[in-house]
Formats: C-alpha cells, structure tokens, sequence
C-alpha cells in the first residue's frame, strides 16, 4: 500500500476515525493502532509478519532483560545478544545474495568455483528499518534513556507503528516510548500543518520525483552510451531533485500523517543541498539515519575522542557501512566511501588555520562557492548510489565529456528539475505564514482547500505509480 | 478535525468521482472491487450533470497539449483532437470512414489512438491465427531464430521493444546498451511498466501501442509481456476469474489482436516467453501464461515464441539465481524480487537477440563475394549450446 493511492487514503481515514474514536482507552487505542500496522505492512505481503512481531517482541523481551539486569555485565550481555540477532537476521535477509556473488567472484578468480544452486532469501519490506528500532530500543535502554519499564505492547508498536514502518523516519524508542504513555488529545494536533506536510511530500513525490525518473534520470542511466554531455549532466542534477523529493516526501507524508494521529516524528530532512559542508549535509540529509549511525556506531567506535587518525578511520567505517546499509552492492559501498572521504578531506581542511585562509572563509562568496561544489561532490555520489553498476557510473562520468545537444530538456522537466532543487531554499517561514493563514480559514473550506491541492497533484502526475527508491533499502 | 476532513472529503469527491470511477475500474478482481464499482459508479452518475469531474479531462487534455504528460495515447489525442466531425450530431461530414481519418492505416483500429477507438476493428483480430486455436501442450526447449535478411548499407534495421516490465527491467536496458553505437541497429522503446493484456481497460495496448510508434515502421519487434496477467477480468459486466474456460478464450484472443496488431507492417516478431519465477503458484500461472502465448505465436509465420528459461532457467527449467559463466565468473541473474531479470540476466538473452539482430560480418573472401545470409540462430538449453551464446553459463 503506496501513500500516494487511493487505497492508502481510504485506509488511513479508516485507521483516523477508528482511533480518534478509541483515545480515551489507551490500551486499545494502542493495540488497534498495532492490528492497523499489521494491516498495512500485510498488504505487501503477509508471509513477512511473523518476522515483523517477533524481531519486535524479541528486542522487546530483551529490553525488559536489559532494563531488569542489576550488573553492567549482564546489561552488556543481553544488548551484544539482542543487537547480534538483529543484525544477524537483516545481514541473512539482505546481504546472504551479496556475500554469496562477492565470495563466488573472488573463488572464480583463483580456482572453478562451485555450482551452486541456491536462492538467496528474499527481502522483507522495510526490514531494515524496523531492525534499527529495534537496536535503538535495546541501546536506548541499556544507555537508560528510557527511563520507565518498557510494556511489550508498546515495543511492538514502536517497531511496527505504519507511518514509518517501511521507509523511517528513524524514530528513538527513547522519544517514542514516551508519547505513547500518555493520553492523546484531539486538540492540541497540528491539522494544518499536518495537511501541508501530507501535501508538498505528494508534490514532490508524485509530480517532482515521478516525472524526473521517468522523463530524465531513467532514460540516461539506462543507456548512458545514447546520450551527450548535456542530458547526462541534467540526469545527474535530475537524480539528486529525485531522490531528495521521493524520501523527503515520503518522510513529509509519514510525519504528516503520524500528527494527524497524534504522535510527532522527527524531522529528517532540512533542505540539504544548502548544506556548505559536508558534516552539515549529513546533518540535513536523512536525519534520523544519519544521528542513529553517529549515536550508535560512530560514537561507540570512538567519534573524534581517540586521535585523528582513529577519527577519520571512524568516519570512514560509518559512512561504509551507512553505505552498505542503504542496499547490498558494491555501489552503494562506493557511495558511503565517498561521502566518508568527503567528511575526512573536510576535517583537515577545517584544521588549516592560516589566517587569510580563515578570513576567506567566513565570506559569503566562500560559502556560495562551497555550496556549489558540495552539491556537485553529492551529484558524484549520487551516480554510484543510482547506477546499477561501477561500469554504467563510470559510463555516466565518461558521457559528460562527451559533446552533445539536449535532448531531455523539455519545458515541464526543467520546471520540476528547478522546483526540486530550488524549492529548498524556500525560507521556512512561507510555510508557518501558510498554516498560520489556513487557520483562519473555516474548518470546511481548509478541508477543500486540501482537496483541491491533491487534485491538482494527481492530474499533473506522471500515470501509474512509482515504489519510494528508499522501499528497496 | 473532523470537520476539516469531512470538507476534504466532499469536495475530493466532487473533483475526482471520474477518477475515483477509474480507480475502482483498475482494481484487482475481489472484494474491494466488487464493492468499490458499484459505490464508484453511482457517485459518479450522481455528480456527473454538475460538470465538475469534466475539468479533470479538460485539465488533463490542456497538460498533454503543453507536453507535460507522457502518456502516449493522451499525447496523440492532444495533437489530434476530435474534428467536429468526430463529435456526435456534427452534420455535413462524409460517412465513409476514410474521409473521416485520413489514415488508411487506422481503418484496421491500429492507429486509433485513444480518440478514435475501433472497437469492430479491433474484434476483427479475433479471426487472426491463433484466436480460436485449441491451447497446445508444453512449449518447446528449442527455437530456431530464422535469419533476417542483411542490413542494407546506411539503412538500420528498425527493432522495436515493446512490453510490460519484463521488456522495461533488465531486458531493454541491457539491449540498448549492447546496441548502442551499432549504426545497423535503431532501436525504439515502445513499453511500459505495470500493463499487460489482460486487462485493457486499466491500460489498453491496443491504443496505446500505435500511439507509442508513431510514424515507426519496425523491422523486428520484440515482445516481452504477461507478468502481470494472472490474474482475473471482467467482460460484459461478467467477472471471469482467472484460469477459467472463457477467461482462458478471452485471454487467447487479446493475445492474438495484439499479435496481429504488431505484425501489422510485416515486422518479424520475437515473442520472449516468460522466464521461470521464483513463487511456486505464480511460476505455475506463468507456465499457463506461457503455453497460451505459444499457441497463437506459434500460428504466425511472422513470429517466433522463444522459450527464456533455455538461458536463465535450470537444466530442469526451473528458477535459478546464480548462473557461473564459462570463465568461472558467477553472476546473480534475477532481481531480488524473483521475478524480473538483473541486467546480467537480461545479457544472457540479448547476447543471443543481437547476434541474431546484427549478425558478425562474415570474412570476406573476394572483392565479387555476394552478401552472405545470417545464420540460424538455434536456441536450446544453454548447457548443450553453450557455443551460441557470447556469455556461455554453465547449468
């Protein structure tokens, strides 16, 4: 069940009655909101449930352990056991593929490798999602961030709550846990925002990243060879509009929708191709993922506390197997190193402390330079992140020396292209000045308002409906 | 709140009962589509005399005229929209149908576009071969792939691709690209994902295919299609669920209009079967799937049904995800979903496909040597034939 479909919005006005209607009976409140989790993810296929509630009710139980345990030791113990099962069960879902191909190629290198005839097993929607909630429940509670004893009923939903089950935000039980303890109120819910969250991520899920894939990004990437500098160049910035509309639509509209429901998600995008630096993109990209991988991989590996050269070793390792995380490829693999050598090059430059060369960094042609070129060292990436392989990535490298006229360029992709980019330097007010103004509105003209804008964002996308590119990660 | 959604929803419902009434349509035969089309309907004949839901079409029609939209049939009905004399009540026109669309071509429903749907021209595919013909045993291991003629010098062989996503993941990429910088190859993408032929009203290819050519005349076309038609349809208001007697009758005669409509032309026709899936029921459906497809390709002249699971099956036929060439290189060949083909998949089967498209040149052994026909290509199962593939994989 896609967001943007009519099935979803049938489904969810469904799951607002019901549990608006249920607010004053927390527990089933909870449980129905859980049985409507399960709904959802069980639409895609319900094979996978089992292995949804019981990654939940293990990290679950083995919270409680951690929570229970009186020494240090026995708290270390349950965590290394909960967090090696997860890992264990997302490394046998989604890299068993991938460690088989790598294994056979480098096999095949020295000696014949082996006929083998197995399948690797196929990959659970979402799944590495819901196995991060589940570390962050285990982490938080051996840290003590969760303070009060964790009820079961509550660590299943915390895990397998809709809004975010399949593709994030990356929520902390140490922030969620709480909400769910007390007693939603209708009142204090944020609808119009809610309302405008839910409409600008369908904008740019629906007509932004719809049409940028099928009309631009899709065409070069599939056939590099048939393309000249011009549209490749357009692709690469088409694919950073697309990737950013498609997840942070995504996000907006689960966030959107978690308000209106009455709990509140982190943000998890803050118009990160306005980011100078690299350490300022990652704080602006995919939030949630990006302070989960410093929280719980860079900070216990050591962060910046051991010397610099363990520090950028451990830049290097995170952004590695961030990159490692978002799919089982060497691409992706390529992708995280990049962005890790982007973090370390950034780190020694930062430590040059010549004096003109501080001054000049504190002027804004400086900081619009910077921004230029941290766009482009992103868009690099980003061609390791989309293409299917290292030979098309460097096809597409290759291609942007290659003279040629643009073929692609069609007035509707160059509006949306700009829109995509452009629209994140949209000062934040225009939005609070938006809400504010809708609240003035009458209740019923404020709903039609809504209707009109996801009218108009369907007739002005592309037909059919495309997956979120985060489903598969 | 709940005021605010209950605007919502009135006024969503006014904007969008056509959509709405579309939707439904699109759904998968079951229970939400039993009731959803009867509730859709009636919203929509209720709100239809406001005149409300005709901006939607009016919208959308204004959008293709400006090129936004990319749908094919949309596109040619904006280039072409409906004469006066295409309107009903328009008088003064002359009745014969050749005066009333000046291309010859559409009198056979192929050029219809969505504007003028043929639906006589259309039924008269069900005379073409394989319509009516009872459904054949198994389907074959081996297919020979007739040669082409030669290309002529300077003048590409056309190669259409057309299909659902069994044509758009892997397969036309992979193609494409191998392709590409051949100056005796043009190739033309004609396929979309998510479409089949099951199901015409959710996306009918008989529209949407000549819309998609456009003035392309097509030497070879290459058809990769039915992944998603297994599934149930309507047909005057009857639900024919899927495997059933006239579900199978039906099915075979969409097959076969769509056969003749790619024929049209003369184009030699490859029709790439199904490979084997992953899911047992689903790979059962598309063994079904493929027998039908074989017994009205195989009454054509013109085209050849090729049986994929020679290359990416395993020496049963059977699903496999790991293939290791000939140079000890192992490669994953299906997607992680168990039913596409990864590129290298795909590779396997355009290695085959281009060397049949764009045969080597033969060694010259005289400046007087005539042009030398391509050979036969022979596809049987990878194991015993290994030498006619580039990429040999071992079983």
């Amino acid at each position: 069940m896609l967001f943007p479909t009519v099935e979803y919005a049938l489904f969810f006005l469904a799951v607002l009655a019901v549990a608006w209607s249920l607010y004053r009976f927390p527990t089933a409140h909870k449980s129905f909101l859980l049985l409507a989790s399960y709904i959802f993810y069980g639409f895609w296929n319900w094979a996978y449930i089992p292995l949804l509630f019981g990654i939940s009710l293990f990290s679950g139980l083995v919270a409680q352990r951690i929570q229970r345990s009186r020494t240090v030791l026995a708290r270390k113990c349950w965590l290394a056991a909960g967090v090696t099962v997860c890992l264990a069960t997302l490394g046998y879902f989604k890299y068993t593929g991938f460690l088989l191909t790598t294994l056979l190629q480098a096999w095949g290198r020295f000696a014949p490798p082996p006929h083998i005839q197995i399948n690797s097993p196929l990959l659970p929607l979402g799944i590495s999602f819901f196995i991060f909630h589940a570390i962050s429940l285990l982490c938080d509670c051996y840290r003590g961030k969760v303070r009060e004893p964790v009820n079961l009923g509550d660590a299943l939903l915390y895990v397998a709550f809709f809004p975010q089950l399949i593709a994030g935000p990356i929520l902390r039980a140490s922030r969620f846990l709480p909400q769910l303890a007390i007693r939603r109120n209708p009142n204090s819910i944020r609808v119009n925002r809610a309302f405008l969250l839910i409409a600008g991520g369908l904008f740019k899920k629906v007509v932004i990243s719809n049409m940028l894939a099928t009309r631009l990004v899709e065409p070069v990437f599939a056939v590099p060879q048939s393309f000249g500098a011009w549209d490749t160049l357009l692709a690469v910035y088409g694919y950073a509009a697309q990737i950013y509309c498609d997840f942070s639509g995504y996000t907006d509209i689960a966030i959107g929708c978690a308000l209106l429901l009455g709990y509140r998600f982190p943000r998890n995008f803050n118009a990160p191709y306005t980011a100078a630096d690299p350490q300022d993109f990652w704080r602006r990209w995919h939030i949630s993922l990006s302070s989960w991988l410093r929280d719980y991989l860079y900070f216990p590996l050591g962060g910046s506390r051991k010397g610099k050269v363990r520090t950028y070793i451990n830049l290097m390792v995170t952004m590695l197997l961030g990159g490692l995380w978002h799919g089982a490829a060497w691409t992706f693999v390529a992708w995280g190193g990049l962005h890790g050598f982007y973090l370390v090059v950034h780190r020694l430059w930062s430590r040059i402390g010549w004096h003109p060369l501080v001054r000049w960094r504190a002027t804004a042609a400086w900081r619009w330079a910077s921004r230029i070129l941290l766009f482009h060292a992103v868009c690099a990436g980003w061609v390791f992140f989309r293409a299917s392989s290292f030979a098309t990535a460097f096809t597409v490298f290759g291609r942007l020396t290659v003279p040629g006229v643009a073929t692609l360029a069609t007035g509707p992709v160059l509006i949306v292209l700009f829109l995509g980019l452009a629209g994140q330097y949209m000062p934040p007010r225009w939005r609070n000045g938006l809400e504010i103004e809708l609240g003035r509105w009458p209740a019923l003209a404020r709903g039609a308002v809504l209707a009109v804008a996801i009218a108009t964002i369907e007739i002005l996308g592309p037909t059919g409906v495309a997956p979120f590119i985060y489903f598969q990660f | 709140m709940a005021l605010v959604i209950l605007g919502f929803l009135a006024a969503i419902v006014l904007l969008e009962s056509d959509g709405l009434a579309s939707w439904a349509n699109h759904l998968e035969i079951g229970p939400l589509r039993t009731v959803a089309v009867p509730v859709t309907a009636a919203v929509q004949k209720t709100l239809h005399p406001l005149g409300v839901a005709a901006i939607r079409d009016r919208a959308l029609e204004a959008l293709a005229r400006v090129g936004w939209t990319d749908d094919a049939a949309l596109l040619a009905k904006a280039a072409n929209p409906p004469r006066t004399c295409d309107l009903p009540g328009a008088s003064g026109c002359a009745t014969s149908p050749s005066a009333n669309n000046p291309n010859p071509a559409s009198t056979s429903g192929l050029s219809a576009g969505a504007n003028t749907p043929d639906h006589n021209a259309h039924n008269s595919f069900l005379n073409a071969p394989g319509a009516r013909t009872p459904l054949l045993g198994d389907v074959p291991k081996t297919t020979v792939l007739t040669p082409l003629s030669p290309v002529e010098a300077g003048k590409p062989r056309v190669v259409v691709l057309t299909g659902d996503s069994m044509m758009a993941v892997g397969l036309s990429a992979e193609l494409m690209r191998e392709a590409a910088g051949d100056k005796n190859l043009r190739i033309v993408k004609a396929f979309r994902s998510g479409t089949g032929l099951a199901r015409p009203e959710v996306f009918n290819w008989m529209d949407e295919y000549p819309a998609m050519l456009g003035e392309v005349k097509p030497d070879v076309v290459i058809v990769a299609i039915g992944a998603n038609d297994g599934q149930g349809f309507v047909v005057d208001g009857k639900v024919l669920p899927y495997g059933s007697e006239e579900w199978r009758k039906v099915y075979q005669e969409r097959i076969a209009e769509f056969l003749a409509m790619v024929e049209e032309g003369g184009p030699r026709v490859v029709w790439v079967g199904l490979p084997p899936m992953r899911g047992h029921i689903y790979d059962e459906k598309i063994a079904d799937l493929n027998r039908i497809t074989y017994t009205v390709v195989s009454q054509s002249p013109q085209a050849t049904w090729w049986n994929t699971a020679s290359y990416v099956g395993d020496d049963a036929g059977k699903y496999r995800e790991f293939v290791t060439l000939d140079d000890g290189q192992t490669i994953k060949i299906r997607s992680s979903d168990g039913i596409h083909l990864s590129d290298e998949g795909a590779g396997l089967l355009t290695s085959v496909l281009l060397k049949w498209l764009d045969p080597p040149a033969q060694p010259a052994n005289g400046a007087t040597a005539a042009p030398a026909a391509a050979p036969a290509v022979q596809v049987r199962p990878a194991v015993k034939h290994k030498r006619n593939v580039h990429r040999k994989a071992k079983g």
